[in-house]
């Protein structure tokens, strides 16, 4: 038996396994409750679309409590959590040909230089990271908004950590390019 | 860590979803679950269903009618063939009909070059 602890309630999955919707569900709230903002900002981020992203990230839940058995610990259920928003949100795009929904000559040029946080550049930057081929996307979305280093990303996309590497690399290039072509006096 | 890093983690830093995502998750949990392909499949073959009534009345006029076509189109065949093989008797007649008129013109030539 393997118990998850919740806010202090124990998720007692691997107990009854047939039963686990059942004997989880009060708690499973809390699990929601705990992780809804790392799900639905994946979502949110990759797709640009709140409902799209909000709708995805229930998918994840829904699909969390049919394989709650299988979590063995919190780390696990964290890891659960990103891999399958992950694969979810690349499935999204390829299926509904989502990308590219922002041409890179499409978006805005940044215009403030401030330094501080600037709420443009964070647009810019939020739509030029939509506009990546959606692996790519995923790289540096689980790269900076979950603060995982390379291996890590590699564990949750399946893939070598050479390629997340170079997907890296190369998106950080094409960011750091159009940025420069549009504030060229901001040491990027 | 580079300005463009700094920047890429302020843009892309967590946004919590509605305030009712959480019970949202919890309704559709609460709803019937989804049936899987073969319970899907076992609804449609538990007689009387309006599908298999459905199903049933388009064979029963779609195949007459198909039978009928192919039929039909068998008939249109068959009188294509006989009109195709009379119009190359016909053909053949006449060719050999002109052949035998070549032939008589050249020989009345042949004889009244000898006279």
């Amino acid at each position: 038996m393997t118990a998850i602890s919740m806010g202090g309630l124990a998720v007692r999955v691997q107990e009854v396994p047939q039963r686990a919707a059942q004997v989880a569900l009060p708690a499973f709230a809390d699990i929601v409750r705990e992780h809804q903002g790392m799900v639905f900002s994946l979502a949110w981020h990759f797709l640009r679309d709140r409902a799209l992203a909000e709708e995805l990230a229930q998918e994840v839940f829904l699909e969390l409590h049919r394989h709650l058995a299988g979590i063995q610990s919190p780390e696990h259920l964290v890891f659960w959590l990103r891999k399958v928003a992950s694969r979810r949100c690349i499935d999204q795009t390829r299926r509904r040909a989502f990308w590219p929904k922002f041409g890179l000559d499409e978006i805005p040029e940044p215009v403030a230089k401030n330094r501080q946080n600037d709420p443009m550049l964070s647009r810019t930057l939020n739509k030029l990271v939509a506009s990546l081929p959606e692996k790519a996307r995923a790289v540096v979305i689980l790269r900076y908004q979950e603060d995982l280093d390379p291996s890590d990303i590699a564990q949750v996309l399946d893939m070598p950590v050479a390629t997340v590497k170079s997907h890296l690399q190369r998106s950080l290039e094409m960011l750091r390019d159009k940025l420069a072509r549009s504030v060229g006096e901001i040491a990027l | 860590m580079s300005y463009l890093d700094e920047e890429l983690k302020i843009a892309l830093r967590r946004e919590e979803p509605p305030a009712d995502f959480a019970d949202r998750v919890l309704a559709r949990l609460n709803q019937a679950p989804e049936p899987s392909w073969w319970e899907r499949l076992s609804l449609l073959m538990r007689p009387p269903r309006l599908q298999w009534v459905a199903v049933t009345v388009m064979v029963s006029v779609l195949l007459p009618s198909a039978g009928v076509l192919y039929r039909r189109e068998m008939q249109y065949r068959a009188e294509g063939e006989r009109a195709k093989q009379q119009l190359l008797f016909a053909v053949h007649v006449a060719g050999s009909k002109l052949h035998q008129a070549q032939k008589k013109v050249l020989d009345a030539g042949r004889m009244d070059s000898r006279i």
